[in-house]
């Protein structure tokens, strides 16, 4: 789009899924505006956010993908889910049928996303807990069996949400070290922007010359 | 490249429920479902027509069924952003905003469509930039003749 030089070096896609209702917008909304939105209506089809973070001093752009729950929207929303590196997946743990859905939510994720996608479980709500529905130990035992990254968070109360969203791009980090995710494949959900050292610098160059000239 | 806006739709979804909407369409007996799908598919697509076909099933949608105007009226604005339709994308974006005024989604969307207007209008003093220096060649050009003769 800019032809500009970039100030990230790498974009990485992720998308978010998970019952309606679990906070997932909110999660977002917590992660990129660091609010809570107290009244959160049901989001349309998908909705759109980005922040850059640093993973071992590199500038990484998040641009997330946050997919509507209701099951109207699902036939559609599974396009999303090509080409993500990271798939934050929520549910809440005040509401044990949310948790229930987990399987059908993970089966989707794993046929329409590649083997190096990285899956981070959310247990949202936290903040909940004399309401709690779900134990830590059994959500937790369920990540471990499938492979899964965990914590519970709150977007209310902003726990664990940086955690989560940040784990999940160290982890994409890691896999483009490693060799295990290819920069080059179409879908990897990775995006390498080389830097470009030096313009700037070079523009503010000649402009000091130009302030100096005595003429 | 990618934004709500500027994201586009891969032609095999785009066919997927093409397919079932028409279908559908040859029965005479069209779910509102698989019309939304489609129109919501259409709306993204890379082409003009295709978005201009997706506002029409929405239009028609927004006016047959209630319970789901409000996935109507976001899907128009995004349509008609993506036609350039900046005033229109607008009015759909605010009239949404009159009803739920808090809505994030749709402050987020009415922010990315000034961003783009914004973006256009300076591209589009580039252009008339542009056709000044133009100008001033012919003229110059016709000086030029001018003095030969």
């Amino acid at each position: 789009m800019s032809t500009g030089p970039y100030n990230y070096s790498y974009i990485f896609k992720y998308i978010i899924i998970g019952d309606m209702g679990v906070g997932k917008s909110c999660l977002l909304h917590q992660f990129t505006e660091k609010k809570f939105m107290a009244d959160c209506p049901h989001t349309i089809g998908v909705e759109f956010g980005t922040r850059i973070i640093e993973v071992s001093g590199q500038k990484v752009k998040l641009q997330i993908w946050d997919t509507a729950g209701q099951e109207r929207f699902r036939a559609v929303t599974r396009s999303y889910y090509r080409g993500a590196a990271g798939a934050l997946m929520v549910y809440d743990i005040t509401r044990r049928s949310t948790y229930n859905h987990l399987s059908s939510w993970l089966t989707d994720t794993r046929n329409l996303t590649n083997s190096s996608t990285v899956i981070f479980l959310i247990g949202n709500k936290c903040d909940l807990e004399g309401q709690r529905d779900v134990t830590y130990e059994e959500a937790s035992k369920f990540a471990e069996e499938n492979g899964l990254l965990f914590v519970e968070a709150s977007a209310k109360t902003g726990d664990n949400v940086e955690e989560a969203f940040l784990e999940t791009a160290k982890k994409i980090y890691q896999s483009i070290q490693d060799g295990r995710l290819d920069l080059n494949a179409a879908e990897s959900g990775v995006q390498h922007k080389p830097s470009q050292p030096g313009r700037n610098n070079l523009s503010n160059d000649q402009q000091t010359n130009r302030d100096n000239c005595a003429c | 490249m990618a934004d709500i806006l500027s994201e586009t739709v891969e032609q095999e979804d785009l066919k997927k429920f093409e397919k079932i909407y028409h279908e559908q369409l040859s029965k005479n007996d069209v779910t509102i479902k698989a019309q939304f799908d489609y129109a919501w598919c259409l709306v993204r697509s890379k082409y003009p027509a295709d978005i201009q076909k997706g506002i029409m099933l929405l239009e028609d949608l927004y006016t047959t069924n209630e319970p789901g105007q409000r996935d109507y009226i976001f899907y128009l604005a995004v349509g008609n952003a993506r036609l350039k339709d900046y005033s229109k994308a607008l009015g759909y974006a605010r009239s949404f905003l009159t009803i739920e005024p808090g809505n994030q989604q749709v402050i987020s969307l009415e922010r990315t469509i000034k961003k783009k207007m914004e973006e256009e209008g300076l591209m589009g003093m580039a252009i008339v930039g542009g056709a000044v220096l133009a100008i001033g060649a012919i003229v110059g050009f016709g000086v030029a003749l001018a003095k030969a003769k």
